[in-house]
């Protein structure tokens, strides 16, 4: 589906997009398919040692979450710009105790319209892109921009 | 303790191929499936890639990352040659620049730099205190365009 310029407004809201509760297969999963193997996401003795009380989801995998929701509403091929920081870490649901925990690893993104513009000679969209979990902890903040036609 | 003698370093030059079975693979990692057939058809399909407007299978938007530290060992070498320490590092910004599509089969090359190197708060200050590292990376694509711009931004407290 393609969305065109004239049909957004500044101050709409991105269609809301909420993750399933992540585990630690899926950052295992995750760890496999980028590559990156920093012990702190997978292997607990490591997230202990450094005064941890559990293994943490990769930043990058909540950012991929957002592209998610992102190119769930425009396609990839509009998307000019994706930036973020990263706000706090995310620990993955237990699964002895999942209905205690599904809260902290779910991931629900939202955003919101706040430019229309024109660049490249492009027509543009500049939108605000907040990532945060059911317990309301966010766990990014940025924005990413859009040509469309 | 971050190296600042390693600031404005560029990291050896290197190439890959962009293979339709790590996109189908990142694709299902990042959309949290079981299997290739539960990701959107644009990241399995050539078809379908190509009636959505693409040369061949696109990538997802933070498809990147898995291989942009390729290079001077992998991340934890990056990590080491910039002399931080892994158990105090945070990833604190990502910061992707987008100007042509990659697609499965492009041949993408990678220049990573360190580009900036700096203290945050004062070090007296606890809490506020860290040293950031940036690393920027462009991706070129095999007809020698710059498919990408990436901006990695590190903290060690």
């Amino acid at each position: 589906m393609t969305i065109n310029f004239d049909a957004i407004q500044v101050g709409d809201a991105i269609p809301a997009f909420t993750a399933p509760p992540i585990t630690r297969t899926q950052l295992v999963r995750y760890a496999g398919a980028s590559g990156d193997f920093n012990p702190l996401h997978h292997d607990e003795t490591f997230a202990k040692m450094i005064g941890m009380d559990h293994v943490i989801a990769h930043g990058m995998f909540i950012m991929g979450i957002a592209g998610e929701a992102i190119t769930s509403w425009i396609d990839n091929k509009y998307l000019r710009r994706f930036s973020v920081h990263f706000l706090s870490m995310t620990q993955p649901v237990n699964l002895d105790d999942f209905e205690n925990t599904k809260g902290r690893a779910t991931i629900t993104v939202s955003g919101k319209v706040i430019e229309k513009y024109e660049e490249n000679g492009e027509k543009r969209v500049r939108c605000e892109i907040i990532a945060q979990d059911a317990q309301g902890s966010r766990k990014l903040s940025g924005f990413f921009v859009v040509a469309l036609p | 303790m971050a190296d600042k003698s390693k600031l404005g370093i560029e990291f050896p030059l290197y190439s890959l191929k962009v293979e339709e079975n790590k996109i189908a693979e990142f694709a299902a990692a990042v959309a949290q499936k079981e299997d290739k057939d539960h990701i959107k058809a644009i990241y399995r399909d050539v078809d379908a890639a190509k009636n959505a407007g693409y040369e061949n299978i696109p990538v997802p938007p933070t498809f990147p990352t898995s291989f942009v530290f390729w290079t001077g060992g992998g991340l934890l070498d990056i990590v080491n040659l910039v002399g931080a320490d892994l158990s105090k590092l945070l990833h604190s910004e990502e910061d992707y620049e987008y100007f042509t599509p990659i697609c499965a089969g492009d041949v993408i090359t990678c220049k990573m730099r360190v580009a900036d190197m700096y203290d945050r708060g004062k070090k007296e200050k606890k809490g506020r205190y860290a040293q950031v590292t940036i690393l920027e990376t462009e991706l070129i694509n095999q007809r020698g365009e710059l498919v990408l711009k990436a901006r990695t931004t590190f903290m060690e407290r």
